[in-house]
């Protein structure tokens, strides 16, 4: 079969017409530059990479470069890119995206993320890759702009949808695809109807318990390569939870999937080193603390444990935190003079409290430490309280605040790293704010939402963070805070596991809201055996459930175990 | 490309347009550009446009480019590397600015006699490969405009070449008896020869790739006789990701008097 062969002709005509003229011509020294510039740009092989070359900025790691070769030269530019978190899928994306552009095989691109990441790929494509990469922010940019950077609910919505849905884009890139994995809503029917050659998929959860999800994935990015539903189920669904010819199922995932585990890589991950600090809370704070846990028994909090929660966790951070709970607690409360006067007891307990234990503990801390102390805590009172008591002794901090404009979070990153020892954050900062020169992580307090500690330590446990990785837990004793310590560091060994493992476990069994089993522990049981009980249980579901993944955790410590001897 | 490359390229890029060097070392250099090359390079139309309106003295830029570990003392300056826009950006009007030539071969002087010039026509092209892989070539071939004669690697030829723009004295050209338009007609075929003669299992290989997805698309709307738009989609989809072509763009070219 003859390949058809397309001329450029547009250069005869003004060839023609420059003989006509007699002029104007070209120097023979800029003519054989012509030349040569072409003769570097072209890419005399179909197969191999020429992206690295043109950034040699950058430092790929091998596994980044394999997935890239592997996508274009064995998938042909359709694939999911599962690798464990950390391990770079955006570096892999935009290396499969420059490669693409270079080659001139790609010029319209598309690039679909949540909405708190689109100024961030904007960024690293343009800083890290020199995409010239434009995010989504008038309609006329669609048409206009080669590669855009967007969300999907922006994409999707009228008018945009219309104009989106009329590009022919070359690639199609999807950040967070897990969250395609539901066939009849919106946004997979719209992913569906993108004209689209190439397309990334990048997630870090490819569910595989859910044979749906998986099923529909793939079939977002190749229709038929895993049969059609009715086919998928009699080849490879037992019920709805379970899965038969496993084998041959992974092997026709694995032709679309590329997944790199952390282990895999030979990437020396830092040690993680855990250390729990016991507090003694100082008399008055645990007059205080009692007092508010009194308030569980009280009628009319019957209705608001959680409140009186919240309040517990927040005697345990700082008065400061506690106190402004009260107040507004007092304002919503006109119209009960009783409960009222409950509360007003209680700030005043509050006034009495002289000291911050947990203040003090810091500061001896970050004092014997002597170098960058990053400390998390959940309150901005406390936040503020602690910035201006280590002012009071010598040592300066920078505040950091999820809400921060992405450039404040990167004035505020430079100004710990280059002027101040500590900081102090309430949020772990989101994507993208790496804080790899820092070693030191002050739990402060503990949230209970696993995940968000996971984020906590992932801004400092990555690739490039060249020592150890050191976390303090404080923890009060005898108050709640004891109990999620327990839960979390004792029995499913959170600390230590390493990023990206709990995320799939507590996705395969749907714990993301995790925080609220623990609230209505605490909160309804009637005593601390209670408490103990049901928090064992919790801990051992997820241990249990997690099966595979313990297996995991387990050759994770013995590798551990083994480097450190 | 080597940081030297560059640096050579670059240097070279710069006098051939007639440029200034301000300043330069092994590591940097520092340019005066033209007008002419102000508005190819800098991307400021509205100061243009404003100064040809208003009359005032031009005043166009000067670019610092690094492409070493030196930099200059007052600190300023690109750095330029293979995958730096800047250098794409000068790469690609190096092409804009030498589309087109004519050239005379410099013949010493022989006695009193004087000699004849036969005109060649030169194309340099690239030949680019496409499915959802791509590779491309360049070729060049020159037609000796008189007897029919074709030459490939031509460019390689001419280099060895003292060429000079102006005739030189005692030389004449002798004139073509076939037309630049039917010239480029004849280049063509033979490229188009050449081409054919490849090897082209990528081409045939793309189509499987091609057919396979294909096939696993009708497997999973069969049986539906009303096709849903999506089927639509991904059906022309796969014809653009993979079906192979060909594509021959000419770089540059010109017509050379030789001996």
């Amino acid at each position: 079969m003859n390949t058809p062969i397309q001329f450029q002709r547009d250069w005869h005509d003004e060839f023609l017409k420059r003989i006509e003229d007699d002029g104007p011509w070209a120097n023979w020294e800029l003519y054989n530059l012509a030349l040569e510039a072409e003769s570097h740009t072209c890419s005399p092989d179909f197969l191999g990479l020429q992206s690295p070359n043109h950034l040699p900025h950058m430092t790929f790691l091998p596994h980044q470069l394999n997935v890239a070769k592997t996508v274009i030269e064995e998938m042909n530019g359709k694939a999911i890119l599962a690798d464990e978190v950390g391990l770079g899928k955006t570096i892999e994306a935009g290396l499969i995206l420059k490669e693409y552009m270079i080659r001139g095989l790609a010029k319209k691109v598309l690039i679909l993320v949540p909405a708190s990441l689109v100024i961030q790929w904007e960024q690293e494509l343009n800083q890290k890759f020199f995409i010239p990469a434009v995010a989504q922010r008038k309609s006329y940019v669609w048409e206009q702009c080669e590669v855009v950077v967007s969300s999907i609910d922006t994409a999707k919505r009228s008018p945009h949808r219309d104009i989106v849905l009329n590009q022919d884009y070359d690639i199609v890139v999807i950040d967070e695809a897990h969250k395609l994995k539901n066939k009849r809503t919106k946004n997979y029917e719209f992913v569906q109807l993108l004209k689209k050659k190439f397309c990334l998929l990048l997630t870090a959860t490819p569910v595989q318990n859910r044979v749906e999800e998986i099923f529909n994935l793939v079939t977002l990015l190749k229709p038929g390569h895993l049969g059609n539903q009715e086919n998928f189920d009699k080849d490879f669904r037992n019920d709805r939870h379970s899965l038969k010819n496993e084998e041959k199922l992974k092997q026709l995932v694995n032709k679309v999937m590329v997944r790199n585990r952390r282990e895999e890589t030979g990437l020396k991950w830092p040690k993680r080193i855990v250390k729990t600090i016991p507090i003694q809370l100082s008399e008055s704070e645990r007059n205080l603390y009692d007092s508010i846990s009194e308030l569980k028994s009280e009628p009319y909090f019957q209705r608001s444990k959680f409140a009186v929660l919240t309040l517990l966790r927040e005697v345990c951070s700082s008065r400061e935190a506690a106190f402004i709970t009260l107040r507004n607690m007092l304002q919503k409360l006109e119209n009960s003079p009783y409960a009222q006067q409950l509360i007003a007891s209680q700030m005043k307990k509050v006034e009495l409290v002289t000291q911050n234990s947990k203040a003090m503990k810091a500061l001896e801390l970050i004092q014997s430490i002597d170098s960058k102390v990053i400390i998390f805590t959940e309150y901005r009172a406390t936040q503020l309280y602690l910035q201006w008591f280590l002012q009071q002794n010598g040592i300066s901090s920078v505040p950091f605040r999820g809400g921060f404009k992405r450039s404040k979070k990167d004035w505020m990153t430079h100004l710990f790293k280059n002027h101040a020892q500590v900081l102090i954050a309430t949020e772990a900062g989101g994507e993208g704010i790496n804080l790899q020169f820092c070693q030191n992580i002050i739990n402060y307090d503990l949230p209970w939402n696993p995940m968000r500690i996971e984020q906590r330590i992932g801004r400092v446990h990555r690739i490039g963070q060249q020592g150890d990785v050191y976390i303090y837990n404080f923890a009060t004793e005898n108050t709640i805070e004891e109990h999620i310590l327990n839960l979390l560091y004792n029995k499913i060994n959170l600390f230590e596991s390493v990023i990206g493992e709990l995320d799939e476990i507590l996705t395969k069994f749907e714990m993301k809201n995790i925080e609220n089993y623990i609230s209505d522990i605490l909160a309804s049981s009637e005593s601390e055996g209670e408490i103990r009980l049901k928090m064992d249980n919790l801990a051992s579901l997820i241990n249990l459930e997690g099966g595979i993944q313990r297996k995991g955790w387990e050759e994770h410590a013995a590798a551990r175990d083994s480097s450190l001897s | 490309m080597q940081q030297h490359e560059i640096h050579r390229f670059l240097e070279r890029y710069f006098i051939a347009n007639e440029c200034e060097m301000v300043e330069k070392n092994f590591s940097y250099m520092k340019v005066q550009l033209t007008i002419e090359l102000d508005k190819v390079l800098m991307n400021r139309p509205f100061y243009w446009h404003y100064q040809e309106k208003t009359g005032a003295p031009p005043n166009p830029m000067a670019l610092t480019l690094v492409t070493g570990q030196q930099h200059p003392p007052d600190g300023k300056g690109e750095f330029i590397h293979f995958g730096s826009p800047r250098l794409h950006q000068i790469f690609s009007s190096a092409k804009k600015l030498a589309s087109f030539i004519r050239m005379y071969e410099s013949v010493p002087r022989q006695g009193a006699h004087h000699i004849p010039l036969s005109p060649w026509l030169c194309l340099n092209v690239k030949v680019s490969y496409r499915c959802d892989r791509k590779k491309d070539m360049i070729l060049s071939y020159g037609l000796h405009l008189i007897n029919g004669e074709i030459q490939s690697q031509f460019h390689d030829r001419l280099k060895t070449l003292l060429l000079t723009k102006r005739i030189p004295d005692f030389c004449y050209t002798l004139s073509p008896l076939i037309k630049p338009v039917s010239g480029i007609k004849r280049i063509e075929n033979v490229i188009t020869e050449y081409i054919e003669q490849d090897d082209h299992s990528w081409a045939a290989d793309a189509r499987l790739r091609w057919k396979e997805d294909e096939d696993l698309l009708e497997s999973f709307y069969e049986g539906e006789s009303d096709k849903p738009e999506s089927y639509h989609v991904e059906k022309e989809a796969l014809k653009t990701q993979y079906d192979p072509a060909v594509s021959v763009e000419i770089i540059n070219g010109g017509l050379f008097y030789l001996q």
